[in-house]
């Protein structure tokens, strides 16, 4: 065994989830505390791209494939039906004030979230446009000024988006870094995953909580595939879904939801 | 970098990589076509190596592409290579759909053979240029130096697409003995692979002075 470097080195654990982040092997809450400390940190970034490119360099050891040609005329097919996400333009703005309605938020820094969480809104903007959701029509977050001054040459799809609606949206936070937006109405709450962990689908689910005061109810169940964005619709038949304060999502062990959360993964309270 | 892109990638690649992504940025879809062709082998090499199914493999190298396609821009320059990149995706993409797909009895029988495969054997396919030939006996060299319990930790996690509490069931360890090994075995490859005269990195950072400047 290579021998250990010297026990001083405090930054060893965050060594040992870079590694582990590069090879997409972290437990759900190694990723979700990971995810936070690796946009501050040279070091673990280095690591990232190092064990990447490690990981890279194994695979030329593995037996020669070939994959077959269908895949190069399903991949032209699909390439052709397939809108590029809008390239994110470089921030050239004096830095923003920091969003006064998103009380979660912490005080410093407002700028460098704010400008990984853009492409996740652009992401989303693609997303809700490709699955349809012509309804989907609201602000995705408290920078909405901020995102049509950037993106107004994206025109009518971020318009759509942006144009305020009839839901009530809040954007969940799991330690100061937003991880997802619910959407609710009335008798459907979605849930657009930005930063949530995969989870096993056959032993756990995530389950969306509206939350007042002291009592939380369950108001929907919904798997995380990847660490892709994706849009979950979770209607579950109840009505008034959009009358919370603060919404919150749990990962739970089981496919049901509990009578209340037990591990919960992200809160937010609505912000429009 | 560079240090470990070297021996992986000739060195000239790297411009013509950037290349094509710029093409693919701007919207031209001959740019994707020519990415397929570059990195379809390895890829779907190691998409097959992890989901031991051919058409799964399929699946995911189209579904991998397709996201590059979509979205260009998540490639950073500043970190790595275009070939470390699209190879990542696949493993991402991967892992999930082994973790999706497989059942349990599946993944079990797949550990067994994944900690079998982790001892390092000669014989493989006859590559099919010389640089390849190089690159992986530098590979299987540099595997061969790890201790078997660092090889079978990265192993499992890398081929197998398992976490690293999984690896750790396994393996009959501790969490936090799977997380040293594969944080330590990965300091290892990278001093193998990057060669001699080498810089040491992050990654073989023992420095933890330069660490608490990046902290919070």
């Amino acid at each position: 065994m290579t021998p250990r470097p010297p026990a001083s080195d405090d930054h060893e654990p965050f060594d040992e989830l870079a590694v582990g982040w590069a090879l997409h092997a972290l437990e759900p809450e190694d990723e979700a505390a990971f995810a936070v400390h690796l946009p501050t940190c040279d070091r673990c970034t280095a690591t990232v791209a190092e064990t990447t490119e490690v990981m890279a360099a194994l695979a030329a050891d593995l037996p020669r494939a070939e994959p077959s040609e269908q895949v190069r005329s399903r991949l032209r097919t699909a390439v052709e039906h397939t809108p590029q996400l809008p390239a994110v333009p470089e921030p050239t703005r004096p830095p923003a004030a920091a969003p006064a309605s998103q009380p979660s938020a912490p005080a410093a820094a407002p700028l460098p979230r704010w400008r990984r969480m853009l492409p996740a809104a652009l992401v989303a903007a693609a997303v809700a446009t490709i699955v349809g959701l012509g309804s989907w029509a609201v602000g995705l977050n408290s920078e909405r000024e901020e995102l049509r001054s950037t993106v107004a040459a994206q025109g009518a799809v971020v318009e759509n988006l942006l144009r305020q609606g009839r839901a009530t949206v809040a954007p969940l936070t799991a330690d100061g870094r937003q991880v997802a937006t619910v959407v609710a109405r009335e008798g459907e709450v979605t849930v657009v995953t930005q930063q949530l962990e995969a989870n096993d689908s056959s032993e756990t689910t995530y389950v969306v909580w509206g939350l007042e005061g002291e009592e939380a109810t369950a108001l929907g169940v919904f798997d995380v595939d990847g660490s892709q964005m994706e849009l979950k619709t979770v209607g579950s038949g109840l009505t008034g879904l959009d009358e919370y304060p603060v919404y919150g999502i749990s990962l739970e062990p089981g496919r049901e939801a509990p009578s209340e959360p037990t591990d919960v993964v992200a809160t937010g309270q609505v912000t429009s | 970098m560079g240090a470990v892109t070297t021996p992986a990638r000739r060195p000239e690649d790297a411009e013509r990589d950037a290349d094509v992504i710029r093409r693919i940025r701007a919207g031209d879809r001959s740019g994707l076509d020519d990415l397929y062709d570059r990195f379809r082998r390895p890829a779907f090499a190691l998409a097959r190596r992890i989901l031991a199914d051919d058409a799964l493999a399929e699946d995911v190298l189209q579904e991998a592409f397709l996201s590059v396609w979509r979205d260009p821009a998540a490639f950073d320059r500043g970190r790595g290579s275009v070939a470390s990149w699209i190879l990542a995706v696949v493993h991402h993409k991967a892992v999930d759909a082994v973790r999706r797909e497989e059942s349990q009895r599946r993944r079990q029988a797949l550990a067994e053979d994944d900690l079998a495969r982790s001892t390092p054997t000669a014989a493989r396919d006859v590559e099919d240029d010389a640089w390849s030939r190089v690159v992986a006996q530098q590979v299987r060299a540099a595997m061969g130096v790890l201790s078997d319990a660092q090889r079978e930790a990265l192993t499992l996690a890398y081929y197998g697409g398992y976490t690293q509490r999984e690896v750790a069931a396994l393996t009959g360890a501790p969490l936090g003995t799977v997380k040293t090994r594969m944080l330590s075995g990965m300091r290892r490859l990278r001093q193998e692979l990057g060669g001699t005269g080498v810089q040491d990195g992050a990654l073989g950072a023992l420095d933890g002075a330069t660490a608490e400047e990046g902290r919070r």
